[in-house]
């Protein structure tokens, strides 16, 4: 589904250029459930950023189902963004002025949706990661899972072929972790939702069908664990 | 988008509120500057009724309280200018003359109605110095005044003013001291200046102590006929005194008084202006610098470069737009009201070109500080926090 070739990322200032990833090659399969670790600053979020199309590559090629995507317009990328892929950050980035269900419909907003459809599918959304309950509360009101939840409910709105995780679970404590992680699973195997997640904790990794490392901007290893 | 906007503007009403009331103020200043500029306009675009071109104002002083001796010397100024081949037409005049500095107004009643109006008292040729357009009816005539009856001329305005959609021309106005008989109208005479609105003003043949003197004088008048002509009518008399002014420089004096004042409005204007574009511009920016996860995440899930743009735009436009409909609500007080005399379509069109300046002012200083949103990495700014 995705595919990353010699994958190479400079980021150049006036003064400095850093590496931040250097030949990499990754095909994520359709339906995987895909870990990525490694040491703070070796360009975990980088590589996702590139996978999410966020970030241009400096060097190499992405393609995603099967279709080359260097040299896409602004307006192609972000139309691929909107429809394919679901963000997840470590700190949710919800826009804490607005309710929890505005935050929900708002990939919806940059689509052809009627406002009454955004409601039906950002409320579906919300019942999947069980915060049916919280539609109207506003962020700063929720817990730190919910609020992870709510960014779950915000990315699986528009039915994303492939969702991107950045230490998800980061800011949570493990019993809050836990509970992203069996949603994250739900989704991976009952609507066969590609994920590639970052993660800093080994446990959740072994959850995943399989875990990379990186280090330095490298690939290091790839082992496979067989909990499909 | 517009409900999204909304709620977003809504929640963060402190901050926007400052900057709707910004936008009301400037709408207000705005529409009365452009009120002002469309009602001197429109009173610029009124035929004047008059020319003033090659005409000269002579201010004579006969050094005599002698009334008697006053209406000899006019005697003998006039059989003088019969024989000046450059001067094609004069008259005598109160002192009241176009775009002069003085002023005489006169009460007019008909039918219990009392109306306010300027009274000139001139010469029988005053309408060819003054290149007078007429309506129906014509000048008044020497043998006019036989009876005790004073011919008038009155404008248009005045006409309608005492006797609404009646024929003007042969009413008698009743006064205390003398009878007066309208015996022709002039469509326009605006005098005071090439901004005065159309307005009330009245001719009545010459009284005894009117003096000074208008010429109408031809191309061929040189400044040296000017001084020479002077000096030929001071040596008429004793202790004369002779005054020569060309009535377009009066004119430009006058219209000066209301030009400047009006410059001096717009550039203040301006200058507000200015700075709540530059205001708004500061505080776009804060905004948007304090808003970049926002960005960031908006083009995470799908925004475009332009949407971002788009949607930064629009919600300083959806700000003004609070501060507009407010405006609005007071601008059109005034002609609900009546509280000037002025038209109605005057405030229409002010508000109307208040308006468009505003949202434009708005646009302009949203676009800047909106692209750079719109320019931002979204992979750094959904770094930063
Ligand atoms: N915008 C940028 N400009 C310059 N250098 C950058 C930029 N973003 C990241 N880097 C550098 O690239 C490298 C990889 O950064 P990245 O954020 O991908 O690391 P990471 O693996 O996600 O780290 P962490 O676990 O702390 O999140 C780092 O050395 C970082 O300093
Ligand atoms: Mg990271």
């Amino acid at each position: 589904m995705l595919s990353l070739q010699n994958i190479e990322k400079i980021y150049r200032t006036d003064t400095i250029e850093t590496l931040a990833l250097q030949n990499i090659n990754l095909e994520v399969a359709k339906g995987e459930f895909l870990s990525i670790m490694g040491p703070s600053g070796c360009g975990k979020s980088t590589l996702l950023n590139i996978m999410g199309l966020l970030d241009a590559p400096t060097g190499g090629a992405v393609s995603f189902e099967n279709e080359a995507l260097t040299g896409f317009s602004d307006k192609k990328l972000s139309q691929f963004r909107n429809q394919k892929i679901g963000f997840i950050f470590q700190s949710y980035h919800l826009i804490n002025d607005l309710p929890v269900l505005d935050n929900v419909e708002l990939p919806l907003l940059y689509r052809n949706v009627s406002g009454s459809e955004r409601r039906r599918l950002a409320q579906e959304a919300l019942e999947k990661v069980g915060l049916s309950n919280r539609m109207k509360h506003y962020p700063s009101q929720l817990s730190g899972g919910q609020k992870q939840r709510v960014a779950i409910a915000r990315a699986i709105v528009g039915r994303p072929h492939l969702i991107l995780a950045d230490e998800p679970t980061g800011n949570l404590d493990s019993a809050m972790g836990n509970e992203i992680m069996e949603i994250l699973e739900q989704l991976n195997r009952d609507d066969q939702t590609t994920i590639v997640m970052v993660t800093h904790d080994e446990n959740m990794a072994k959850r995943t069908h399989r875990l990379v490392r990186l280090f330095d901007g490298s690939l290091v290893s790839s082992n496979s664990f067989y909990n499909a | 988008m517009l409900s999204h906007i909304l709620k977003l503007i809504w929640k963060k009403k402190k901050s926007n509120f400052l900057m709707m009331l910004e936008i009301f103020v400037s709408f207000l200043i705005l529409f009365a500057v452009w009120s002002l500029s469309v009602y001197t306009y429109r009173n610029y675009a009124n035929p004047t009724g008059l020319s003033v071109d090659r005409v000269w104002t002579v201010y004579l002083n006969f050094n005599t309280e002698n009334d008697t001796l006053r209406q000899q010397y006019r005697e003998l100024v006039s059989r003088h200018l019969k024989s000046v081949p450059e001067v094609e037409h004069y008259s005598f005049t109160s002192s009241n003359m176009p775009f002069g500095f003085s002023s005489s107004n006169g009460e007019f009643s008909y039918e219990g109605k009392a109306v306010l109006s300027e009274v000139m008292f001139v010469g029988d040729d005053y309408p060819a110095v003054m290149g007078m357009s007429f309506g129906p009816g014509r000048w008044f005539q020497p043998n006019d005044t036989i009876g005790g009856i004073v011919p008038i001329v009155i404008t248009q305005c005045l006409a309608t003013a005492l006797f609404g959609n009646e024929e003007p021309v042969g009413k008698i106005i009743k006064e205390e001291e003398s009878t007066k008989k309208v015996v022709g109208v002039a469509p326009y005479f605006r005098h005071k200046s090439s901004y005065q609105s159309v307005g009330n003003c009245a001719f009545q043949p010459l009284s005894k102590w009117d003096t000074d003197l208008l010429l109408k004088v031809s191309a061929s008048a040189t400044a040296d006929f000017e001084a020479r002509l002077a000096r030929s009518i001071e040596q008429l008399g004793k202790d004369w005194t002779v005054e020569v002014q060309h009535m377009d420089d009066m004119r430009d004096t006058q219209d000066n008084t209301i030009e400047i004042p009006i410059l001096i409005l717009f550039v203040i204007c301006a200058f507000l202006v200015f700075n709540v574009g530059l205001g708004m511009f500061g505080v776009l920016f804060q905004n948007i610098s304090r808003r970049k996860g926002e960005i960031g995440l908006r083009r995470a899930i799908g925004a475009t470069e332009r949407q971002i743009q788009f949607y930064f735009i629009g919600e300083t436009v959806v700000i003004a737009g609070f501060g507009l409909v407010l405006g609005v609500f007071f601008a059109v007080q005034l002609p609900l009201l009546r509280v000037f005399d002025v038209a109605a379509g005057v405030y229409l069109w002010g508000i109307a070109l208040a308006l468009v300046s505003v949202l434009l002012i708005s646009v302009l200083c949203a676009f800047y500080p909106s692209m750079q949103a719109a320019r931002i990495y979204p992979a750094e700014a959904l770094h930063e926090e």
